[in-house]
């Protein structure tokens, strides 16, 4: 494991912590699916507009990506090692998260509004 | 990083890697291809959300058979992803670290995994 030059406990406590919300999402939501909360459009959209749901799901996307980035991070630098390969990597990688995160809280925004 | 005078041995072939190091090793491939499918699961609820049609089109989508390896490949790794996290969560904890404790979780896991995708599957089909 190269970790040289970098942080190692922070990103560890947020990559557990990020885990645990996102599991407990998971499972809420799964739960909501089988009590019928995707059944048909109008539910569908109310319940992930609800103000509580619009909150735990952008919650959720942020854990997500910040879950994700950590995880990608650690894989590229197990793997990718000449620097600037691994410069490029981690920064694709940055933008890519970052454009996701971007486009769900717009998702989320319009489905509110519309 | 090779350092000089240390033995590396990485012949993958030869390399029996023990159940829990299975485990691990699904973990980080799993989370590799929820990472890779993040951008079809905006997209998916993007439609979803638009309007009526799109929500239908986004179920037939999703439940069509073109779509099943996909929806099984990404079903297997949010399961699998879900288990083996918390059997490491569990370990970080120091529970369940001795030998044979680890082995057996590492098997529920990999058992685990599989089941949970074809429940999920059945929730969404």
């Amino acid at each position: 494991m190269s970790r040289r030059g970098l942080q190692g406990q922070r990103p560890w406590i947020f990559q557990r912590l990020t885990a645990i919300y996102l599991a407990v999402y998971f499972v809420y939501f799964i739960v909501a699916l089988l009590a019928g909360a995707g059944a048909d459009y109008e539910s569908w959209r109310a319940w992930l507009t609800h103000p509580l749901m619009f909150t735990a799901t952008g919650l959720f996307f942020g854990a997500l990506l910040l879950h994700a980035w950590i995880g990608v991070r650690d894989v590229i630098l197990d793997y990718v090692h000449p620097f600037a390969l691994r410069l490029t990597a981690l920064t694709l990688v940055g933008l890519f998260l970052l454009g996701c995160g971007l486009w769900a809280l717009k998702v989320l925004i319009l489905a509110t509004l519309g | 990083m090779r350092r000089e005078g240390r033995p590396v041995f990485l012949n993958v072939l030869q390399i029996r890697l023990p159940i829990p190091g299975i485990v691990s090793f699904g973990h980080r491939i799993s989370g590799v291809l929820l990472f890779l499918a993040i951008p079809l699961s905006i997209y998916l609820l993007d439609r979803s959300l638009h309007d009526p049609q799109g929500f239908s089109d986004v179920k037939a989508l999703t439940g069509s058979i073109l779509f099943l390896p996909v929806l099984l490949a990404l079903l297997w790794s949010l399961s699998h992803h879900l288990l083996a996290g918390i059997r490491f969560l569990f370990i970080d904890i120091d529970l369940g670290v001795d030998k044979p404790t680890a082995r057996k979780t590492a098997w529920g896991v990999l058992g685990g995994g599989v089941v949970l995708a074809l429940i999920l599957l059945g929730v969404w089909l």
